[in-house]
């Protein structure tokens, strides 16, 4: 399998940095080029392209991070902050736009209801993304 | 314009189809999750799963910064509820409310609701225009205004025919419009124009005077 282009959405957890190093050693083999994505998720209450300080600060602060783990591995990154209504259907956009071969998003282990989770946004990538998906499992401490 | 579409039958989801498609921001608010995650399917994330009734769901997909709400669930209570709810509650600048009974209508725009589309009266209107024995078409209520603007035909029996506008005696505050004659271009009646049969004109008259006005220019 060669990757050319990789997007890897991230959220601020341990397991966005490992997945960000992994998709830094599947790019070097083909300078393959990453894209690291931040989605804001705004309510229905405010305007799409209202300015969230608060978020978009965080927001900003993860990517810088997730810059530093990327240039720690010699890799280039190009990050993105995106602003939608739902954050899954924008990641699926997002990889239709910039046509990646590849979605390598970094999950954690989470129990709703007393059961294993995935989420919301995991399934639907999963369903609809138009590329290959790696979901990479921070192990618990 | 920020619009939110409440239910997501034939009429709503065709609703939101054309208004996504004339570039406004659409939300459909709809109870049934099938219908919802079907639109979402189709058309992406503009469907919201809720009570449109509720003022917890309207606060909830932003009905403070709706420019304009639209129910046309297929009950008139339940479209009633919104409207009112988006009008009094969230300040939306225009509700307008599909009914079924058109006897609901005197009642949603005494409760403040701005427009109401009943599919009962649109048919019947077109029914009223195409049948030769009613004289007279309600084309556009101006209410707010107690004034409406209508289409009166001339008949051929009509004692009109042969008339100068300036003999008719028409009710106060009403006046004739345009007079569109087969095969001729409209024209803008003046005191000495004639009326001939099969003449129509459109003419504004208040809502009180419509009887009237339609016996001035139909009499026999």
């Amino acid at each position: 399998m060669e990757f050319y282009k990789i997007l890897v959405p991230v959220i601020g957890t341990d397991a966005d940095e490992e997945a960000m190093k992994l998709a830094c050693r599947l790019a070097k083999k083909n300078k393959a080029k990453i894209w690291a994505v931040y989605v804001i998720a705004v309510k229905r209450a405010l305007p799409l392209d209202a300015e969230i300080e608060s978020e978009i600060r965080t927001a900003e602060g993860i990517l810088d991070h997730i810059e530093a783990v990327a240039e720690e591995q010699d890799c280039e990154v190009d990050t993105d902050l995106l602003q939608a209504r739902e954050v899954a259907p924008s990641i699926v956009d997002e990889a239709v736009e910039r046509e990646v071969d590849l979605i390598l998003m970094g999950v954690t282990y989470e129990r709703r209801f007393g059961q294993f989770s995935l989420g919301n946004v995991v399934p639907y990538v999963l369903k609809n993304a138009p590329c290959r998906v790696i979901l990479y499992h921070q192990p618990t401490a | 314009m920020y619009i939110i579409v409440v239910g997501g039958g034939k009429v709503g989801y065709y609703l939101t189809k054309a208004l996504l498609d004339e570039g406004h921001e659409v939300l459909l608010v709809e109870k049934n999750v099938t219908i919802c995650k079907n639109t979402v399917d189709e058309m992406g994330s503009v469907c919201f799963r809720g009570d449109g009734c509720e003022a917890s769901t309207l606060a909830e997909v932003g009905a403070g910064r709706a420019d304009m709400l639209i129910a046309v669930t297929g009950d008139d209570e339940d479209n009633l509820v919104a409207c009112q709810v988006a009008k009094h509650k969230f300040n939306v600048p225009r509700t307008i409310s599909r009914i079924r009974n058109p006897k609901n209508e005197t009642i949603f725009k005494k409760l403040g609701i701005d427009v109401t589309v009943s599919s009962t009266n649109i048919i019947l209107e077109h029914i009223e225009e195409e049948l030769p024995t009613h004289s007279v078409t309600r084309l556009l209520d101006i209410r707010d205004k107690g004034m409406e603007i209508v289409e009166v035909k001339i008949l051929p029996e009509s004692t009109t025919v042969g008339k100068a506008v300036r003999e008719l005696s028409l009710p106060e505050e009403s006046s004739l419009c345009l007079l569109l004659r087969k095969q001729e271009k409209p024209i803008i009646p003046k005191a000495d124009t004639i009326l001939q049969s099969e003449d129509r004109i459109i003419a504004i008259t208040p809502l009180e005077s419509e009887e009237v006005l339609r016996a001035t220019l139909t009499s026999t």
